[in-house]
């Protein structure tokens, strides 16, 4: 197994996972397969009966964390967000005991998380933000067989009663590479937790405390978070944002094209944009060059700091992986760069990413990335990153600018590129990734799972 | 939430400059005579601010802001022996306080005793919001915060950051009016502004 359990997290730790496993939900711990091929179904609730009768037929295959680190050829994962937890009838004490943001969910929180402009509310898509989407299920899978077995398992248990109806569905994966829609190998830097039972590949990090993801364990402040009554509804679950976003694919060829005359100066571009290349490769590590094999292994692709890099030559400070992860970087406010970091399932969909694509119709193609941003704090995390590390830049001497991948851009944005003698800033940055929705969701555990399926009323 | 907004920064009750000339010689009709003559002559200044745009903004839960900076005022009951602790431990730092610059935001700090040694007036001008970075205060500066902080009623302690900061926004008192000369320079760009400044004097000095 040690080849599998490689390619999932790092060595099987010597001592017994401190973490519930056989409680918390596989898509917690367990990152995508590699290539990967899935769905999100989103559904609706309208009889809180059926609601619960189809919970407790699903609840026997949404996959446990037991064994995360096993390669596994399909599974399947759900969240409910505050309106199905409401339309399945959960007592009022029980639905108040919910954070305030996750209570009026995603799109009233519009202002916290500066989704303006492009990605206001008013501009997603049906049917975000509005209150319909009460359950979202995923299956993730490592083959396009297996994606059709574990969806007919899932619409097995809804389909041929009323009471649950399917408002949307998404089919995410097999991309050439599992390549994102901008052409970048993603998903590599993932946290590394506390008691998973796997210890950190190298450059992950030292392990964060299980409670920042994990609802009932100590977080890094060495409390429990505030958790949803009763206690069963509570420990082992989680939260998780799901952010739908198009790719404007077009307008990033052409954002390169008038940026770098050749292929080559482009692929630099590209590089700096991100901190990696576009195989992975880190520019840490690779700073002049891609170095394809090295973006491919992953013992080295993460395995880096930014001591060697202050002043931001190879990583400019504005880049995507900087981030969203500053590691070492000396930031100019405050900041414990442990208590603010995601798990995150990037989900590509649409077709692969076309370097040759450089029309207004190619931004309207839908392509993008549905991303399952996992929390015990999601709400306050994802409201944090996108205030001060997507959408502003002067934590990291960024003054002005945003996330040049993720970020909603101003009319004239830049981004700065540190070289030697001077720095190269360039125009024309924007926004690349538009939003096109999202929905906060509770992971329930397995056992609070089948405590909602057995609810009365 | 959004249109909440859009109301608070809009000019008040949307007065033109001649109505709100009038709303002021109302307001200062009973004022003593050297207030009265003031308005008077004061009125070719006051009319190009009463004309100008609004520039005030809402700080975080409570407080105003402008630009980048917010302003942060609350008054703190001290528990018993609590002026002494902190009037010692004040005057022992001398003016140094490293937990604040390792915060990075704070442009100033002032601590003054009031009512007899009965409560602190703290009163700062910091950049952004300080909610979202509470607990990272609760982690990264939690002794220099309850050292301070341990001599004021009903403190909850930094191990409960979500507590502690539901309490300083419980005892904050917005301000009526919130004046910054650069509200556009965090504390983090003065210090950048400072060093180019100084590597631009260096250039010059060696061209010249």
């Amino acid at each position: 197994m040690s080849s599998v359990t490689e390619s999932l997290g790092g060595n099987v730790s010597t001592s017994a996972p401190a973490l519930d496993l056989h409680e918390i939900q596989a898509t917690v711990l367990r990152p995508r397969p590699a290539p990967y091929f899935g769905a999100h179904v989103l559904l609706r609730i309208d009889d809180a009966r059926a609601g619960r009768e189809f919970i407790r037929r699903l609840a026997p295959h949404i996959a446990s964390a037991t064994n995360w680190w096993n390669a596994a050829t399909a599974w399947l994962e759900i969240g409910i967000s505050y309106a199905g937890l409401e339309a399945l009838g959960l007592p009022k004490e029980s639905l108040q005991s919910f954070p305030e943001a996750f209570r009026v969910g995603m799109a009233a929180r519009a202002k916290q998380l500066g989704d303006d402009g492009v990605n206001d509310p008013r501009n997603w898509e049906k049917p975000f933000g509005q209150g319909q989407v009460h359950i979202g299920v995923s299956a993730f899978s490592d083959s396009e067989e297996n994606r059709r077995r574990a969806l007919a398992v899932a619409r097995e248990q809804y389909e041929g009663f009323s009471g649950v109806s399917v408002l949307a569905m998404q089919d995410f994966g097999a991309q050439p590479g599992d390549l994102n829609s901008l052409g970048y190998k993603d998903g590599i830097d993932q946290p590394a937790i506390e008691g998973s039972g796997v210890e950190p590949r190298p450059g992950y990090g030292r392990p964060i405390k299980a409670g920042e993801f994990i609802l009932g364990y100590p977080g890094e402040a060495g409390i429990l978070l505030p958790m949803p009554q009763p206690d069963i509804l509570g420990r082992n679950s989680t939260y998780a944002g799901f952010r739908k976003y198009q790719t404007r694919v077009g307008a990033f060829n052409r954002f390169l094209r008038a940026n770098g005359s050749t292929e080559e100066e482009r692929e630099w571009v590209a590089a700096k944009l991100v901190g990696r290349w576009r195989s992975g490769a880190p520019l840490t590590l690779a700073p002049d060059v891609d170095n394809p094999a090295l973006g491919a292994d992953p013992q080295r692709n993460n395995n880096f700091d930014y001591a060697n890099d202050p002043r931001g030559r190879q990583v400019p400070f504005g880049c995507h992986i900087r981030r969203m992860n500053p590691r070492d970087t000396k930031l100019t406010r405050l900041t414990d760069v442990n208590i603010h970091r995601l798990i995150r399932r990037g989900t590509t969909y649409g077709p692969p990413y076309d370097p040759n694509a450089l029309s207004e119709a190619d931004d309207e193609v839908p392509r993008g990335a549905i991303f399952l941003f996992i929390s015990a704090k999601a709400m306050a995390t994802i409201e944090f990153l996108q205030q001060e590390w997507i959408n502003d830049g002067d934590f990291i001497g960024a003054n002005g600018e945003r996330d040049p991948i993720i970020g909603r851009q101003e009319e004239g944005a830049t981004f700065t590129i540190p070289k030697e003698p001077v720095r190269r800033r360039i125009r024309g940055i924007e926004t690349f990734n538009v939003l096109r929705g999202g929905e906060y969701f509770f992971m329930p555990s397995i056992s609070a799972l089948n405590w909602l399926a057995n609810l009365s009323g | 939430m959004a249109t909440q907004t859009a109301t608070a920064n809009r000019p008040k009750q949307g007065l033109t400059v001649d109505e709100k000339i009038q709303k002021l010689r109302e307001l200062y009709a009973d004022a003593p005579e050297v207030g009265r003559a003031a308005l008077e002559h004061g009125l070719p200044m006051l009319t190009q601010e009463l004309a100008a745009p609004p520039h005030a903004q809402k700080a975080g839960r409570i407080g105003l802001r402008q630009g980048q900076v917010s302003e942060l005022c609350v008054f703190l009951p001290f528990v018993k022996g609590g002026a002494k602790r902190l009037r010692g431990l004040l005057q022992l730092l001398e003016g140094n306080f490293r937990a604040a610059d390792a915060v990075g935001t704070v442009h100033d700090m002032r601590f003054v005793f009031v009512d007899n040694d009965t409560k602190l007036l703290f009163a700062t001008a910091y950049d952004g919001d300080f909610d979202p970075y509470i607990e990272d205060f609760a982690t990264k500066i939690p002794n220099a915060m309850d050292l301070w902080l341990c001599n004021c009623e009903g403190y909850p302690g930094m191990r409960n950051p979500k507590a502690a900061a539901d309490w300083i926004a419980s005892h904050q008192i917005a301000a009526e009016a919130w004046y910054v000369n650069s509200p556009n320079l965090t504390a983090a760009e003065t210090r950048r502004l400072e060093k180019v400044g100084k590597a631009v004097e260096e250039l010059l000095d060696k061209i010249g």
